[in-house]
């Protein structure tokens, strides 16, 4: 395998061990959040899975003070705030955008304070930009098989759930006549959000973390005609953004004089082109078809 | 931060006579700064130390109000410059003081204001300069003592002299060891020791900055430590992060030596001459019997 690494410019790449641990939870996390992003577009909860990342950043930030694994510290926080929001089931949409930011806001506020302990009293350097728009390259390689088991265990619970959330999604009332049961599956998809949302946040930030998780979606919902094309579609956008960003920001080390710019910048970035991409191509293929895009789904 | 100092000042006035309450204040913004003028000064100047923990984010900084009067009162104020100390400046213009003058160090020593390396006082010509100049601005607010003054400057560049020797004995029997670092911190001082740094400049910034380090830096930093082509591995134990902890744990698992080193004067225990004495023999320690000091015992 290493007889790759003598392939001039890009053989660096492929052999240098932070590139390697970016590579691999990078992939992880654009994986699920393509997946877990899908049913979350469809569900209208992209706000929801924005706080959910904001409240994670408080982990992360409690995480240095703790001496703990960072990505434990955003899931703990992801979790418990997907558990109160879910817990605290509001119907009304008004209702519930008011509690998200309610939520939020406290998430970042948290996470304020003990960036600011961080700084004071552990005199960890740089905690700020790692945890709110993430530091790919300093990934410790201890963290690649926690991450791969997380982006694991999130798949699982995705792929468990994947039917009955779909028609739960398009149609409450179909759903239960089914005989499904919407609020086990919708806690599941919480905590699968829960999981999708730590990732992100460990590779591009928690602040950041939405791009990764709504954009590729997005983007896919878009064009795509069927769930499973959109799915497809999703996981490809998110895959290539991320590597994508990755490469480039390793580029970046021989365009700028040896410093590179964050990889966050490039991975979002290569995301919003996406975006702009496949909003061209629907709004050209909607002169000549008719079709309803997914996307377009009614609530409840 | 502020009980570190009182203890400080308590075991300086152990040895020293009491300061009258008319002495004129020196405010050293660093702990090491206000080391020197405290030895150059008192005890017929009251000397204060602002920042003990430079790590501490400049932004994240609350002035509090007893800091505020501090600065109101004080007739010399020494800064590092070089952005190291950049959130004084507009607390000393806040509180102006006609006969007030502020020393930065960075213009004292005529450096570039592009500076990358902030950490001036590693530099063996930094501190004598310093008491120097301190001395000469302790002359103009209080000429009576200006002799006792230039005596304590003098007095404080001799006591330099086992320093300079551990540096010179250093670089006659050890120039040229090749040394890996995390953050700029004690460059000066392995320089002036003939060590030559292999960590790339870059990857130093980024992380005293908490930037973004470039993927082909660290790359180069771990196959420093994973070849053995350093002699030793010399680390800010002040301040960590997860990429420093993880380099930690390479050199020891490689069996390079390790060396932590202080961004501000560890306390109680130490002046800035012990402080610097410390580095230097544990630097030697390390290349000349792979001998490993995380920290400076008291």
């Amino acid at each position: 395998m290493d007889s790759i690494c003598t392939w001039g410019h890009m053989g660096g790449f492929w052999c240098n061990q932070p590139v390697r641990v970016a590579l691999a939870v990078g992939g992880g996390a654009a994986l699920v959040c393509a997946v877990v992003g899908l049913s979350t577009v469809m569900r209208r909860q992209a706000f929801a899975g924005h706080a959910l990342a904001d409240v994670s950043g408080a982990g992360g930030s409690a995480s240095y003070l703790l001496g703990i694994n960072p990505l434990f510290g955003f899931l703990g926080m992801a979790a418990a705030a997907a558990g109160v929001m879910e817990w605290a089931q509001v119907r009304e949409a008004r209702e519930r955008d008011l509690l998200t930011g309610v939520v939020l806001g406290a998430g970042l506020g948290l996470a304020a304070l003990l960036l600011y302990l961080d700084m004071t009293v552990r005199n960890v350097s740089g905690a700020a930009i790692t945890v709110l728009f993430g530091s790919m390259f300093t990934i410790p390689p201890s963290i690649v098989p926690v991450a791969l088991i997380v982006a694991a265990a999130a798949l699982g619970a995705s792929a468990l759930i994947f039917r009955p959330l779909l028609v739960s999604t398009l149609s409450i009332d179909l759903a239960r006549a089914q005989g499904a049961r919407v609020r086990t599956i919708a806690r599941i998809h919480a905590m699968a959000l829960a999981l999708a949302v730590s990732l992100a946040a460990m590779t591009v930030g928690a602040i950041l973390s939405t791009a990764l998780l709504i954009g590729p979606a997005a983007a896919a919902l878009q064009v795509a005609r069927r769930p499973a094309s959109a799915l497809a579609l999703a996981v490809l956008i998110g895959l290539a953004a991320t590597w994508g960003g990755i490469a480039l920001a390793y580029q970046s080390y021989y365009w700028t004089p040896g410093r590179g710019w964050p990889v966050s910048f490039f991975i979002v970035m290569l995301i919003v082109c996406a975006y702009l991409l496949a909003s061209a191509v629907a709004r050209r293929r909607s002169g000549s078809s008719a079709t309803a895009p997914l996307s377009g789904c009614q609530e409840h | 931060m502020w009980a570190g100092l009182a203890g400080y000042v308590a075991l300086a006035a152990g040895c020293a006579p009491q300061a009258n309450h008319g002495a004129p204040m020196a405010i050293g913004v660093e702990s090491q700064y206000a080391n020197v003028l405290w030895q150059v000064g008192a005890p017929y100047v009251t000397v204060r130390a602002i920042e003990t923990n430079p790590n501490t984010n400049p932004h994240a900084f609350e002035a509090s109000p007893a800091v505020a009067r501090e600065i109101a009162r004080a007739s010399l104020i020494v800064e590092n410059g070089l952005g190291y100390d950049a959130w004084i400046k507009p607390l000393v213009a806040a509180a102006p003081k006609p006969d007030r003058r502020v020393l930065v160090v960075r213009r004292l020593l005529a450096l570039p204001a592009d500076t990358v390396n902030p950490h001036l006082w590693y530099d063996p010509r930094t501190m004598p300069a310093v008491a120097r100049a301190a001395a000469a601005a302790f002359a103009a607010m209080d000429p009576a003592h200006a002799a006792y003054f230039a005596a304590n400057a003098r007095r404080f560049d001799a006591s330099l002299a086992p320093w300079r020797a551990q540096i010179a004995a250093f670089r006659k029997r050890y120039a040229g060891t090749a040394v890996a670092v995390t953050e700029p911190v004690a460059d000066l001082l392995l320089q002036a020791a003939g060590c030559r740094i292999r960590t790339p400049m870059a990857l130093q910034l980024a992380l005293m900055n908490g930037t973004d380090p470039a993927p082909q830096d660290v790359a180069a930093e771990q196959a420093l430590l994973r070849d053995r082509s350093v002699k030793v591995f010399v680390y800010n134990q002040q301040v960590t992060d997860a990429l420093t902890t993880s380099l930690l744990q390479l050199a020891r698992a490689e069996h390079i030596p390790v060396v932590g080193v202080y961004e501000t004067m560890p306390q109680p225990g130490y002046d800035y001459q012990r402080w610097m004495l410390a580095e230097t023999q544990a630097l030697r320690a390390a290349v000349a019997h792979g001998l490993s000091t995380a920290t400076l015992g008291r």
